[in-house]
């Protein structure tokens, strides 16, 4: 099964076909925690290696690779987006799947830019900052 | 979530991972996740919902 529509697929390679820099993917699977009552019945980390081997078919500016229990990685499965291969902070744990399929692929093409799209005050609130920050942000698929 | 990302892309002092809660209910449960998005700075549970991004930015400057 396709993991986008037709008209989708054809926003994507239009979006992937514009990156300024590659952006990888790195995949890292390992020991998964079991999920609530109502999460789809299904192999999170096979799903995973597909929706992001198939997101890396779409461009050629996105690849992707994938580890067994990498360092680094609180949780299974998980993607780390990483311009130009390297690891900016960028994560998504879990499986990215329907709505939030979205939020994994305009990551990539927040990566793949060569500037930032924030605005100018807020670089300048980031550039403020004298410790460092973990954000988390907790979603659910719709 | 973008915005979270993009912090993170612009900052070398931010990091930003999407959770997907009923994936990691133990996790969500921890932090009382109850609604989507919630926001957790170093931890710590900060705000729920989606906010603009000059609010955004108040918030995890004050949360720094």
């Amino acid at each position: 099964m396709p993991i986008l529509g037709t008209e989708e697929e054809t926003k994507v390679r239009e979006w992937f076909a514009g990156l300024a820099r590659p952006v990888e993917l790195f995949v890292a699977l390992g020991p998964e925690e079991t999920p609530g009552a109502g999460t789809r019945d299904l192999d999170f980390g096979a799903e995973m290696v597909r929706l992001c081997e198939g997101l890396a078919e779409l461009g050629d500016g996105v690849t992707c690779r994938i580890e067994d229990e990498p360092d680094g990685f609180p949780r299974f499965p998980a993607v780390s987006i990483r311009p130009d291969g390297q690891d900016a902070g960028v994560r998504y744990d879990g499986l990215p799947w329907g709505y939030e399929l979205g939020s994994l692929v305009g990551g990539i093409v927040e990566a793949g830019r060569d500037q930032p799209t924030l605005r100018p005050d807020s670089l300048a609130a980031l550039e403020e900052l004298d410790r460092d920050l973990t954000l988390d942000v907790f979603v659910t698929p719709t | 979530m973008l915005l979270a990302f993009r912090c993170a892309l612009a900052s070398e002092r931010v990091t930003a991972a999407a959770i997907e809660a009923n994936e990691f209910p133990q996790l969500s449960q921890e932090l009382g996740v109850w609604a989507v998005p919630r926001v957790v700075v170093d931890g710590e549970p900060r705000w729920d919902g989606s906010v603009p991004e000059p609010e955004f930015l108040r918030r995890l400057v004050a949360a720094a």
